[in-house]
């Protein structure tokens, strides 16, 4: 089998004027938790709506479980767990009763899954979706999409309304379905202490465009900001092209930037004969400085 | 076994789950043939990716801290006298790029580098 669940190349997709994706080269490999992070706005549910074939690019191409979504049979469908960012759930149904009709659309319904998560949620199935809390409904059809045995989960903003422990417990569900079942897992969301704890990959996304996807480690390791200070000879001519972020002062620099090896700063540093700090950036830094745009020098 | 992982920090959780075990290793708090716990156990009570806690594993080997026995586990190997002479040699090489890197950043002479290097041999010897 393929080792990539989700491939999409140069996939573009617009709404009357505004472009909402652009090029997008989105890899998600089998067997991974993969966050996906972007602000409001950047593309995040357009390109999700789009992998799992509720709407369609306007160019590119895009496999699914080697599948493109518009050729997606009821058997493809099967495998792709999906709980979108307003997922509506019939206000009237017991919890119980949602249960029992949506695993009737399912071959392989696991009910034992859905009593552990009901359990470990402690959700109490006779109670109807109305009288429960926003995330507590966002557990249920977390439950829903868990029980169809999908081999990918696709969750937009899963946490979102969860308290801190009810995050908690969800975070090690997702953590568990990976470790006893292999399943893949794309999992949008702004709580970023969040995926940090549980992802692999990282794909950040602006403005329509995927700016990174690679694993944490790597970009955690590498994407730091640097503080030049003590320029001996002036800073006329200090530049670094392809920082991410770039501002000065009077007297020193600020950038955000790639750092492959130490060895890349003592030369920048001798070149323009200055001293330099190193700070080391969380997942939360980084997304801000990515996503940020670059402020008007004043 | 009590490990404090901060996600949110700087630091990649591998990195710091690393380096909290190998200190453990070094000073002896995880004892030569001690068993570690199975990598699906370890990141369910971490609360963390399994592949995180088996890519330690895997830098602690490399390391030559601890060895995978086939069938039964990872167990820990203990202390620096396992290393074999490419792994010293890599560290110490490691160490000296730096020193190099440093110098180059200061302006400083080659040979004026290689006198200090010496003074501190000489310093250490004399103590010892």
């Amino acid at each position: 089998m393929d080792s990539n669940v989700i491939e999409t190349t140069n996939v573009s997709r617009s709404f009357a004027k505004s472009i909402a994706v652009q090029d997008l080269n989105l890899r998600v490999r089998r067997g991974s938790i993969y966050g996906f992070l972007g602000r409001n706005g950047a593309g995040k549910t357009t390109a999700i709506k789009m992998l799992v074939g509720l709407i369609w690019p306007d160019r590119g191409d895009i496999k699914v479980n080697g599948v493109e979504p518009a050729r997606f049979t009821v058997e493809d469908r099967w495998k792709i767990g999906y709980v979108s960012e307003k997922q509506i759930l019939n206000p009237f149904m017991r919890v119980d009763a949602l249960v029992h009709f949506t695993s009737s659309f399912y071959p392989n319904w696991d009910f034992t899954a859905c009593d552990r998560i009901l359990k470990r949620f402690k959700i109490d199935p006779t109670k109807r979706i109305r009288a429960l809390s926003l995330g507590m409904a966002r557990q249920v059809a977390f439950m829903l999409a868990v029980a169809q045995k999908p081999d990918l989960l696709i969750l937009d903003e899963p946490a979102a309304n969860l308290d801190v422990v009810a995050r908690r417990e969800f975070l090690d569900e997702v953590l568990d379905l990976l470790r006893e079942d292999g399943k893949t897992v794309l999992l949008s969301s702004h709580i970023l202490s969040d995926v940090e704890r549980v992802a692999e990959e990282i794909g950040i996304i602006a403005q329509g465009r995927l700016r990174i996807s690679e694993p944490l480690d790597r970009l955690k390791e590498t994407v730091k900001k640097v503080r030049f200070y003590g320029f001996e000879k002036g800073m006329n001519g200090f530049e670094i092209s392809d920082a991410f972020n770039f501002s000065r002062t009077s007297n020193e620099v600020l950038a955000t930037l790639r750092v492959e090896n130490d060895s890349q700063l003592l030369k920048l540093a001798a070149k323009h004969r200055c001293q330099y700090e190193v700070i080391h950036l969380n997942l939360e830094d980084i997304f801000v400085e990515i996503v940020r745009e670059p402020k008007e020098p004043t | 076994m009590f490990i404090h992982l901060n996600p949110n920090s700087g630091m990649p959780i591998y990195r710091q789950l690393f380096q909290q075990l190998r200190q453990r290793i070094v000073s002896g708090q995880l004892a030569p043939d001690e068993q570690l716990p199975s990598v699906r156990d370890f990141s369910a009570e971490l609360g963390i990716n399994l592949l995180t806690v088996a890519k330690v594993y895997q830098l602690l080997e490399s390391e030559g801290l601890a060895e995978t026995r086939r069938g039964l586990g990872t167990f820990v190997i203990g202390g620096h006298k396992t290393r074999s002479l490419t792994e010293k040699r890599k560290l110490i090489t490691d160490a000296v790029e730096q020193v190099v890197a440093e110098a180059q950043h200061l302006d400083f002479e080659e040979s004026e580098v290689i006198r200090l290097i010496h003074q501190r041999f000489e310093e250490t010897k004399k103590k010892s």
